[in-house]
């Protein structure tokens, strides 16, 4: 530890939070334990089996401890050892970046990126690049935290050494002709408030790269550099005509399947709609055939029938059709008593009172009937039957 | 075609070179992965070569361990900017850009990546043009976005010189600082008159030295997105190419390796915090001399019913 106890007890007088102390504290030493651990492993491999359980970090050891109580302790160990070789495995992957740079990081340049480069306050950078931020771990609900340990890289931030490295391989800028490098920065930071809208992000770097375009535009012209492609330059694209085909042809495909399906919904109302359209349309058709024939029929019986011609019929012809339909006569309106023609007919035919039985079977007269009778198709000189239409045509 | 119209400009362009004098801006780049990319990865660096006409491309290198022979392989190519992607593990790709003799090198974690492929934008411009670089202000900064800045500058500005380059300025690469990553965006000039509807014809090209000075801004500049698109995080500098002391390193960065082992840890999670639960319900319960076995023994007492009635 780098803190004496006499500053960990002027930051406690001065009333820092105990418990995010405590926290820093056991991930410092999980740290410095990991660190330590991948030393001693290197020395001497083969304590690695005796000792696992000492190397671990805290929670590998309670998780030892329990296992030791559970089962043997040989068990127990040997366990430990597989564990810490799988912890190994993942600390190599997490520090295999920082590793090699681990021997060249001098500490006198440590610099914190926040503050300035100046060198007095050197030594308080030194302690706060010990401290551990603790935003990322509080960010985590409690209970997802887990085992995860908080783990910090340093910062390293050397400002004279990125100033002089840059010194070394600038450009010219100012001094070159605009055409020479053809790049410009923004004069205002691009800001973007969420970075996560997707649209709000593009349009602001595709109004940056506009502003930019506009700029560089007229510094060209003004140069005197050629700046837009003439319609009769060919060369070779970016893009082969064969990708951009199937750009295009991705464009035509997303075009003709949004009118596709346009067109579907539109059948789809129409044709909800039709049915609709149809069955009104199909019952007043029967409607009218209905009282077309009602009135017809109505006109036959009033001609038909003697007695009820003798009054005004043109009149009743062509003015007063609806009229007659309108006030058709009931049968009790009939002044003679008689029932309408065609009941009497129906009743001259099928019987009104009287015999109903045998009234169709044969008798003496209908057998002596001869009048249906041919010698020529009796002997079946008349060769075959005709087909049906036919038939109809000869008679 | 290019070389008719080289031709042609050839004799405006001496006269112009010569009093610009000073240094010129020679640059090259070697472009190059390590072995284990994937296709999608394999797509990018070539549409960045494609965009890119000063550049070289290589053979995957076989190493990853030993970069410094990135600097022998970019003297052998007169390159002096190295431009190095870095698989790992088959899923993650970090980007090197590098000064090739003596640095500074940055290392940046690729994501994001989107090749022009699979983007399927309109765009399009010429192979070998030179873009126009459009900078965030924020690049200003911070020295070692300055740093980064200048690297991009150098490998992604075409110099005016370089070979298979084309005339005319057709496309504009963007980067931005959002979210302290660095959003690489590419986008086609569009130019129209507000009259026509077409692109510019020939006859009012902008090949006339003189600009009109009436109407200086009569067209209409759009953009179109080309592809293809990208986010850089900067991880650490180099002082020197690939190798030397880190001179900047980002503590915000966290390796996605990190990030995985965070996520599996925090699932195993579960299982520990239960298995200390109990051993601490254990603790409790032998301290209160509730255990047959261990814990804590209760003093006898004399007058506990045991003893009285015994």
């Amino acid at each position: 530890m780098t803190k004496s106890k006499l500053l960990s007890a002027l930051d406690k007088y001065k009333g820092r939070d105990i418990k995010l102390e405590k926290q820093r504290k056991a991930e410092k030493e999980a740290r410095k334990r990991k660190r330590a651990g991948k030393e001693v492993e290197e020395d001497n491999g083969k304590d690695d089996e005796a000792g696992g359980v000492k190397l671990n970090r805290p929670k590998e050891e309670k998780r030892n401890g329990i296992e030791g109580k559970k089962g043997g302790k040989a068990n127990g160990v040997r366990k430990g050892a597989d564990d810490e070789a799988q912890w190994e495995t993942d600390e190599d992957e997490s520090e295999d970046e920082g590793d090699s740079e681990a021997g060249v990081i001098d500490t006198s340049r440590l610099n914190d990126t926040d503050s300035s480069s100046s060198e007095e306050d050197e030594e308080e950078e030194q302690d706060e690049d010990e401290d551990i931020p603790l935003s990322d771990i509080e960010s985590l609900a409690s209970e997802d935290k887990g085992d995860i340990l908080p783990y910090q890289r340093l910062t390293i931030n050397n400002t004279t050494a990125l100033l002089s490295a840059l010194h070394r391989i600038q450009l010219p800028i100012s001094s070159m002709p605009f055409s020479e490098h053809q790049s410009l920065t923004t004069a205002a930071p691009t800001s973007i408030l969420d970075v996560e809208d997707d649209l709000s992000r593009e349009l602001a770097f595709y109004a940056q790269s506009l502003a930019t375009v506009n700029e560089a535009r007229a510094l060209l012209k003004k140069e005197g550099v050629p700046f837009s492609r003439p319609a009769d330059y060919f060369a070779e694209m970016v893009k082969s005509d064969e990708h951009m085909g199937k750009i295009k042809q991705k464009l035509i495909d997303a075009a003709a399947g949004k009118k596709a399906a346009a067109d579907a919904r539109r059948q789809r109302d129409l044709k909800k709609f039709g049915k609709q359209v149809q069955v009104a349309k199909l019952q007043e058709r029967d409607k009218a055939k209905r009282e077309t024939l009602e009135k017809i029929n109505l006109l036959k019986r009033k001609r038909q029938g003697a007695e009820l011609t003798t009054t005004h019929e043109p009149d009743l012809f062509d003015v007063s059709l609806e009229d007659s339909a309108a006030a058709k006569p009931s049968r009790s309106d009939r002044k003679d008593g008689r029932p309408n023609p065609k009941r009497q007919k129906k009743n001259e035919k099928f019987g009104f009172g009287g015999k109903k039985r045998f009234a169709k079977s044969g008798d003496a007269i209908s057998s002596a009937d001869m009048r249906d009778f041919s010698v020529k198709r009796m002997r079946g000189g008349a060769g075959k039957r005709l087909g049906k239409s036919r038939r109809a045509k000869k008679v | 075609m290019a070389a008719v119209y080289k031709s042609l400009s050839k004799s405006d362009k001496k006269d112009e070179d010569k009093p610009a004098g000073g240094k010129k801006n020679k640059q090259r780049v070697l472009i190059l992965s390590s072995r284990g990319v994937t296709y999608r990865h394999r797509h990018l660096m070539n549409d960045l070569y494609s965009l890119l006409p000063h550049s070289r491309k290589d053979a995957k290198l076989d190493t990853k361990t030993k970069l410094y022979q990135l600097n022998e392989l970019a003297e052998l190519y007169n390159c002096n900017n190295v431009f190095f992607f870095e698989a790992r593990k088959g899923k993650d790709l970090y980007a090197w850009m590098s000064k090739a003799p003596n640095g500074p090198t940055v290392k940046m974690h690729l994501q994001n990546l989107h090749t022009m492929e699979e983007l399927h934008f309109t765009g399009n411009c010429l192979k070998g043009s030179r873009p126009i670089l459009s900078f965030d202000a924020a690049f200003d900064k911070q020295p070692h976005l300055r740093v980064i800045k200048e690297l991009f500058l150098h490998i992604f500005a075409v110099p005016k010189g370089a070979r298979k380059v084309k005339p005319f300025a057709d496309h504009v690469m963007g980067f931005t600082i959002a979210d302290g990553k660095i959003w690489i965006r590419c986008y086609q000039i569009n130019e129209t008159e507000p009259g026509k509807q077409k692109p510019s014809a020939d006859g009012e090209m902008d090949v006339d030295q003189a600009p009109k000075k009436g109407k200086p801004d009569e067209t209409n500049v759009s953009l179109v997105e080309i592809g293809p698109r990208l986010v850089l995080t900067p991880i650490v500098i180099l002082e020197s190419s690939f190798g030397g002391p880190v001179i900047y390193e980002n503590k915000e960065f966290v390796s996605p390796n990190q990030v995985r082992a965070d996520l599996r840890l925090a699932k195993a999670g579960r299982y520990n915090r239960r298995s200390e639960q109990g051993l601490e319900r254990k603790v409790k319960r032998g301290d209160l001399g509730l255990n047959t076995e261990g814990g804590r023994k209760k003093p006898k007492d004399a007058l506990d019913d045991k003893v009285l009635f015994a």
